[in-house]
């Protein structure tokens, strides 16, 4: 009977009996401040949870400052690689009188025998640990219960009313102009439901002329529901009478139409809803609503376990949409079309969750000239800012006439900036080297971008200043120690997703690589041969993790408007130890790209 | 003096008998922390509900080595005691006859030293048990947790009035408090106050 918590893995891998072996054979401890727990060369002989206190890992074989890899705290578990190697490869030192369990080694070795799932664990990489995590996290469920109590109004289309002498040829024209798939035809106080299917069936096998009234067609056995019923109670009229979809009434008359796709879609994400709206926006002021539902899509999605880098590819393709529709309503024909709209930083990589800083850019094609470009520009942005993407502080927006130009000027520009290579040029490259075409015609930036590569592919020189930005900022191995106060946390960006980030976008200016998401870029590097298969799937699954952190702070942190709250500095003391685990391991994978860059870069010096 | 005095004659009657190896003295280096739950205050009348003890050796608290007994239901278990302990008559159901209870008690204290948080209180229920069963008291050498605590803080802080109630002793010493009122977590509790008290660790707050 002692206070173990055994609600977090590697202890949820075993069952009850398990348990309650861990219970009673676990002993208790002290350690005083400075007190060495196990020392580097010492044979294992105990697993150590910490139930208080803080435990540093240090590499004795290390100088003072760099000794330190790893830091324990509440709820961590260690020594058990010591059990399973023989021997404690580093030290483990108390920072503060620690409180720990000891879980004997022969007991442990009796676990890991009888639980094959726990000894596993201890021998998984970080891919697999994050695994672990996200299923963790879904046995919560905690938005379930909002998708089950959806009522048909949220989910319903608004219905395709055509009258009794409508004829086929008018009817499917009606169908392809509104999206629609199905559409109800009325005579007198009746409705009849008229799909896609009825009309092929009716004019391939049937052979009726398009002349045909559609009301001869259709079906009048409805199948209805009111719209303040349930959305699973629709699904479930829906199997029952195998249907795909439902009229709602409402006092008789059709107010809507559920479709099966909407429902499913639905069910398993709102995403569809959303992208709908986008769609189906036929003003500016739609379209605002429609994009200020994408947060709660963000936080809906991250609830059910869909994994980070499909939640953020849907969001860049939804992202994408809007300002693709906000450009057609803003620019007119043949400006539109002819001109190239690339956004850049992290939106041109795809890797924005919740609405960042707009930075976009113009290309224009050598022979056109549009007169009032600038005021259209400057109108552009103002929309951007009121469907809540905020400006972009750096002013890299196409309001800006630095980030407006016609393919000549856009050429000169890299040119010069790869004479100059100092700090502000190597910038523009970077984030010229993400843009990513979201509107009018992608061949402008294409071309620019091979002429990019031709100019940056073979220089060393420039690579090398190139790569040097990764190792600007250091990695904070130590989560804890080295901050004055806990409360500070560590820099989960400049730390963690900058190195990965800058770092695979040198390897990929090397390698002329055309993708712009980090994810794409490693396979693409992968397929290249220069990065193995194991170590790029390895920094993925840390970036994932470091932007994982990240929005999860970002959406607690959506309904604060104080400006000192929104940094991007993370409380390692709040997470669970898994988490505190695999963060640890994420960045040492990240402290070891970087030595492979300096090394391949030569930026030792 | 009437202590010494009982325990030689104890030890005089007890030589040839079950426990009479209770009675030689303890040269090794652990003790045993042990705490009762019992149904009132009055060690005159409260009869025990449960009795734990843990083994302390060295600098570890070996809780993988440790005796948690649950006794039947005594006559006087009512609704203030079950209140504190929450071992109401049903949970005491299938536990140990008192006698036996002890004898297992001695058997896994043998002649170790009894450590715990006014240990004489919970030694005085004990004994009350014992004597007319076994015809001997506890011989065993005594450390109360408290006495210490508060030897401590005069030391350390003699402008200070030590509050010796169980949870401010175990704020001072900074140790997190086990299961309070469950027998078991109690021992525990009382034997990491202890190894704190031994490494001379207090914090004023």
């Amino acid at each position: 009977m002692v206070d173990i918590d055994l609600s977090q893995p590697p202890f949820t891998l075993l069952d009850e009996t398990g348990r309650e072996w861990v219970r009673g054979g676990v002993d208790l401890a002290y350690f005083d401040n400075d007190e060495i727990v196990l020392d580097a060369g010492q044979p294992g002989e105990f697993v150590y949870v910490i139930h208080k206190g803080e435990i540093a890992e240090l590499d004795t074989s290390m100088s003072r400052s760099q000794a330190r890899i790893g830091h324990y705290t509440t709820g961590d578990l260690f020594g058990a690689i010591s059990i399973l190697n023989g021997k404690s490869r580093y030290r483990f030192q108390a920072e503060q009188e620690s409180l720990c369990y000891l879980l004997p080694k022969a007991l442990f070795e009796q676990l890991c025998d009888t639980y094959p799932a726990f000894a596993e664990f201890f021998r998984q990489r970080l891919s697999e640990k994050a695994r672990l995590l996200t299923e963790h996290r879904t046995q919560g469920g905690v938005t379930m219960a909002g998708f089950m109590l959806a009522s048909v109004s949220e989910c319903m289309r608004n219905p395709l009313v055509v009258s009794s002498q409508t004829s086929i040829a008018q009817a499917v024209a009606e169908l392809n102009h509104s999206q629609a798939d199905s559409l109800l035809v009325g005579e007198g106080h009746r409705f009849g439901m008229v799909t896609k299917t009825d009309l092929l069936n009716a004019l391939v096998v049937e052979g009726v002329s398009q002349e045909t009234p559609v009301l001869t067609i259709a079906h009048f056995a409805l199948v209805s529901v009111r719209p303040d019923q349930y959305l699973f109670e629709a699904l479930v009229d829906m199997t029952r009478h195998q249907v795909s979809r439902v009229v709602v009434t409402e006092a008789d008359k059709p107010v809507g139409v559920v479709e099966l796709t909407d429902v499913l879609s639905y069910f398993s994400s709102r995403s569809y809803v959303v992208s709908l709206q986008v769609e189906q926006a036929t003003s500016l002021d739609e379209l605002v609503r429609a994009s200020s539902r994408t947060p709660e899509l963000v936080q809906a999605l991250m609830a059910q376990g869909v994994k980070l880098r499909f939640a953020m590819g849907l969001l860049g393709a939804l992202n994408g949409r809007i300002m693709a529709k906000a450009w057609r309503f803003l620019v007119d024909e043949p400006y539109c079309d002819r001109t190239c709209l690339m956004v850049m930083g992290s939106e041109g990589r795809g890797e924005q969750i919740l609405k960042t800083d707009q930075d976009n850019g113009l290309i224009l094609p050598d022979d056109l000239e549009w007169p009032d470009c600038r005021q259209r520009m400057d109108a552009f942005t103002d929309v951007l800012i009121r469907m809540g993407y905020p400006p972009c502080p750096g002013n890299i927006m196409v309001s800006n006439p630095a980030w407006v130009g016609t393919q000549t000027e856009w050429r000169q520009r890299i040119d010069r900036w790869v004479a100059h290579r100092d700090g502000d040029s190597l910038m523009n490259l970077a984030i010229l080297l993400d843009a990513h075409a979201v509107a009018g015609d992608a061949r402008l930036l294409e071309s620019l971008r091979e002429s990019l590569f031709a100019s940056c592919a073979g220089n060393e020189l420039l690579l090398s200043y190139f790569a040097r930005t990764a190792l600007r900022f250091s990695t904070p191995l130590t989560l804890f120690g080295t901050l004055k106060k806990p409360q500070h946390g560590i820099d989960i960006k400049k730390g963690g997703i900058f190195p990965i980030v800058h770092g695979v976008r040198t390897l990929a200016l090397e390698r002329s690589i055309h993708p712009t998401s980090t994810l794409d870029r490693l396979e693409a590097l992968v397929e290249d041969g220069r990065l193995d298969a194991r170590f790029a799937d390895d920094l993925g699954e840390a970036l994932s993790l470091f932007t994982e952190l990240r929005l999860r702070q970002q959406l607690e942190r959506l309904h604060d408007t104080e400006p000192e709250q929104q940094d991007s500095r993370l409380v390692v003391q709040q997470l669970s130890s898994l988490e505190r685990d695999l963060l640890r391991e994420a960045l040492h994978i990240v402290k070891d790209f970087k030595q492979r860059l300096s090394h391949r870069f030569h930026l030792e010096y | 003096m009437l202590r010494t005095l009982r325990r030689a004659a104890d030890r005089r009657r007890q030589a040839g008998g079950d426990f009479g190896w209770l009675f030689n003295p303890y040269t090794g280096n652990e003790l045993v922390a042990i705490d009762c739950e019992t149904t009132g205050l009055d060690p005159r009348r409260a009869e025990l509900v449960s009795i734990a003890a843990v083994t302390i050796r060295g600098e570890r608290v070996i809780t993988s080595e440790s005796l948690d007994l649950r006794m039947q239901c005594p006559a006087s278990l009512d609704g203030d005691s079950i209140r504190i302990h929450g071992l109401r008559s049903v949970d005491l159901e299938g536990g140990e006859c008192v006698g036996d209870a002890l004898a297992r008690l001695m058997d896994f204290v043998g002649n170790r030293p009894l450590l715990g948080w006014c240990v004489e209180y919970d030694v005085a229920v004990i004994n009350r048990q014992l004597r007319p069963r076994f015809g001997f008291d506890l011989p065993n050498a005594l450390i109360d947790v408290s006495h210490r605590y508060a030897r401590e803080m005069r030391r350390k802080h003699p402008e200070l009035d030590p509050d010796r109630g169980f949870e401010s002793m175990a704020h001072m010493l900074d140790v997190p408090v086990m299961g309070r009122h469950t027998a078991l977590g109690d021992a525990v509790t009382t034997a990491l106050m202890y190894l704190r008290l031994q490494r001379r660790v207090l914090r004023v707050g």
